[in-house]
């Protein structure tokens, strides 16, 4: 059997006095396209900060490339990338800084200063800008003067610029027309080359709308802190989506 | 019969009781001996004296000035912000460092931030004699820790899913630590940092009047000889430079800068951050500090500290802070709502500035031109002074607010002054005690300039035990000063966070 890429093991994450996660295992392989799928509150963001070793679980293990997480070292963590449904951007920066700031694991504190400073090089930030269909006149923008949309590609383009192995996203469509919505979950799901960019070929979506669920290969439903299905797609039923929603 | 209800409005109007117990010691002590000087001092404020050899000295004074203010300010900015990453949660979550280290460093600061700056000023005169390093190393170290707390602070206030975020990109942990606190610290440089060099200029003149050198020095000179006109030179010179030091920096915008002035620029403060630290270590061990025993003098006190005298001037300084307080929060509101016109706030606005340029030590020898020195005298200069400053703020916050509801009260036939107390003042009392409630803590600290030169509280004590070498007692006055300091500061902190 080959090693999964991530792999969760009895996980439960108890949050105050309420359990959000039970007892959750989940191994995922690499080249996964996955969805998560679940009401409000069923535990899909806490199941996303305990994969990116953000939350750190109770109980159960969790492990990366074979290798318990609290064992791994800065640069593998970095194979990690998450888009977070609340941005999580900095304000104060411009759009392109932000991005840069995808670059940390990879570059020296040296790039880290002048990149505060305004002088480091952008040149890769705007191809993975550009990539999201920002616009030139947005790059040096303060994220605060930027729309919500813009700012969501902003996010994107900073997670992806990380050129990590898994991607983890927190329903990463929200702010984007339907036009923007297609072409940012190609971009995602679809590892063609296109734009010359190196994009995660493993990736675990959390999404709230249904007729987004193409691409994908393997639906996971989650309900009150547990998974309650976990199949690839053709085998998705509509009972399977009743027992959710 | 109806209970009495407090809120922020009335609580900005009630300390004006303390004007009472003032008003009846400053009315006993009052005499008219000073009349005829007190009439020429307001006359020279009209007619200064201008000639190519004052104008020569003026030139001179300023010019120190603005090295000691300006290398204090630059240097207690650069180490404010080093120990203010060093003193917030953050820089120890990131680097997994152990927590108490934070504790440590913020018990040390909250020490020498307690000790104003003319009383380090002083111990290091006497220890070190007068130079131009002593007024910048005076006004560095509690510079350094007031500004490392409003760093701190700021960082402190960073999104804790932002931290996240950036600490899930798995940088190294000195990228991820300077790229969380870049924007708090630049924004805290322009809002706090800035203005920091106004008050650098102030503490140096005050320096100056204990001989350290500048403007202060020659003020000082000029009232011992009486000789106003040549006073009111120096004062309009003040006036001058803190005017054009406030213009230049509003127009210092770090946004705007060139790459190359921008790269030059952070050379330039990491040089000066090399170069003063080295040069206080070279200070501090090379110099030749006679009277400095040994340690063992300093720890081995026979000063009664518990006698019935020491007592008596803790408690004077403690209702010095309190009276000079009352006069500070409730005199600007009060003033403004009488003269509530145009002209009226002119007049307040030129007098406040007035109480500002005045360092509080030459407005307290004005002020015994008729009165005997005492503790109401000492808490009139202090609370006048501070109103000056609380004024300011106070006006430029109600002059940003919208008139909405003034112009809805007025049009229900609601009089003026009600209109703005309840249209405008209402809403914002509560930052205004949160900010006197800060204004307080340096009220508290100030009290060893006026101790000093009103012979009041502990701060006229520890002239005497500085002058005659008494290190025991300098030190237990210092323990009671900064212990003073830190209650005030705790309780002080208290109620900010109640107000905000």
């Amino acid at each position: 059997m080959i090693n999964p890429l991530l792999e969760l093991k009895e996980v439960s994450y108890k949050n105050k006095n309420n359990f959000t996660l039970n007892k959750v295992s989940l191994r995922i392989q690499s080249g996964e396209k996955i969805a998560l799928l679940g009401k409000s509150g069923a535990g899909k963001t806490t199941l996303i900060s305990i994969l990116n070793g953000t939350l750190k679980p109770n109980k159960g293990r969790i492990k990366l490339f074979n290798t318990e997480f609290d064992k791994l070292n800065l640069y593998q963590k970095s194979k990690i990338s998450t888009i977070w449904q609340d941005l999580r951007l900095i304000e104060d920066l411009s759009a392109e800084q932000n991005v840069n700031c995808g670059l940390l694991a990879k570059q020296s504190f040296l790039f880290a200063f002048k990149n505060l400073l305004n002088i480091s090089s952008f040149n890769k930030a705007h191809q993975y800008m550009q990539v999201c269909n920002l616009k030139k006149s947005i790059f040096s923008k303060n994220i605060r003067k930027i729309s919500g949309g813009q700012k969501q590609r902003v996010a994107i383009a900073r997670s992806l610029i990380q050129e990590s192995n898994i991607l983890l996203a927190d329903e990463p469509f929200n702010n984007l027309d339907p036009k923007l919505t297609s072409n940012i979950k190609n971009l995602l799901l679809i590892t063609k080359n296109k734009n010359k960019i190196k994009v995660p070929n493993t990736t675990l979506i959390a999404l709230h709308r249904l007729d987004l669920l193409d691409g994908f290969n393997r639906i996971i439903g989650m309900k009150n802190g547990e998974i309650i299905f976990d199949l690839e797609k053709n085998k998705l039923k509509k009972n399977h989506l009743n027992k959710l929603y | 019969m109806n209970k009495l209800k407090l809120n922020s409005s009335s609580i900005t109007f009630l300390p004006i009781l303390v004007c009472i117990p003032i008003a009846y010691e400053l009315l006993i002590n009052f005499h008219i001996g000073g009349i005829e000087l007190f009439k020429e001092f307001i006359i020279s404020a009209f007619n200064p004296k201008i000639n190519n050899e004052i104008i020569f000295t003026l030139v001179k004074r300023l010019n120190e000035t603005i090295i000691i203010a300006f290398f204090s300010w630059l240097i207690s900015i650069i180490f404010g912000v080093i120990f203010g990453i060093l003193s917030s949660e953050i820089f120890y979550q990131i680097l997994n460092l152990p927590i108490f280290l934070k504790r440590f460093l913020n018990l040390f600061l909250t020490f020498i931030r307690s000790i104003h700056e003319i009383i380090w000023g002083l111990i290091l005169m006497q220890i070190y004699g007068i130079s131009f390093s002593i007024g910048i190393i005076a006004i560095c170290i509690p510079y350094v820790a007031i500004n490392a707390k409003v760093f701190s602070e700021q960082i402190e206030n960073i999104n804790l899913k932002t931290i996240e975020s950036i600490k899930q990109i798995n940088g190294i942990k000195s990228s991820t630590l300077i790229t969380l606190v870049w924007a708090p610290v630049i924004e805290t440089f322009k809002n706090f940092g800035l203005y920091r060099l106004e008050c650098a200029i102030r503490s140096t003149t005050v320096l100056g009047l204990f001989g350290v050198g500048g403007i202060g020095t020659s003020i000082f000179l000029s009232f011992q000889t009486l000789n106003f006109q040549e006073l009111w030179t120096y004062l309009w010179g003040l006036a001058f430079l803190i005017i054009i030091s406030k213009e230049l920096l509003k127009k210092f915008n770090l946004s705007n800068t060139s790459k190359k002035f921008l790269t030059s620029f952070v050379i330039a403060l990491f040089c000066i951050s090399l170069f003063s630290l080295s040069f206080f270590v070279y200070f501090i061990f090379n110099k030749n500090a006679i009277p400095f025993n040994s340690i063992n003098n300093l720890l081995i006190s026979n000063f009664n500290f518990i006698s019935y005298d020491f007592l008596k001037l803790l408690l004077e300084t403690i209702v010095l802070c309190l009276l000079s307080t009352g006069i500070a929060i409730s005199f600007p509101p009060i003033f403004i709502l009488i003269l509530n016109n145009k002209v009226g706030i002119t007049i307040i606005r030129i007098i406040s500035f007035l109480f500002r340029l005045i360092p509080p030590p030459v407005l307290i020898l004005i002020l015994l031109m008729f009165n005997d020195p005492s503790i109401s005298l000492a808490a009139t200069t202090l609370g006048l002074h501070n109103a000056a400053i609380t004024s300011k703020l106070l006006l430029a916050n109600l002059h940003n607010q919208d008139n909405k509801q003034y112009i809805a009260m007025k049009s229900l036939g609601v009089s003026k002054r009600s209109s703005w107390l309840f249209g405008i003042f209402v809403k914002q009392a509560n930052s205004y005690l949160a900010y006197c409630a800060y204004r307080s803590d340096i009220i508290i600290r100030e009290t060893a300039i006026l101790g000093v030169i009103g012979s009041v509280g502990l701060g006229w004590q520890l002239q005497e035990s500085l002058s005659s070498f008494a290190w025991e007692e300098v030190i237990v006055i210092l323990f009671f000063y900064s212990s003073i300091a830190i209650i005030g500061e705790l309780i002080n902190g208290k109620i900010k966070s109640n107000l905000t």
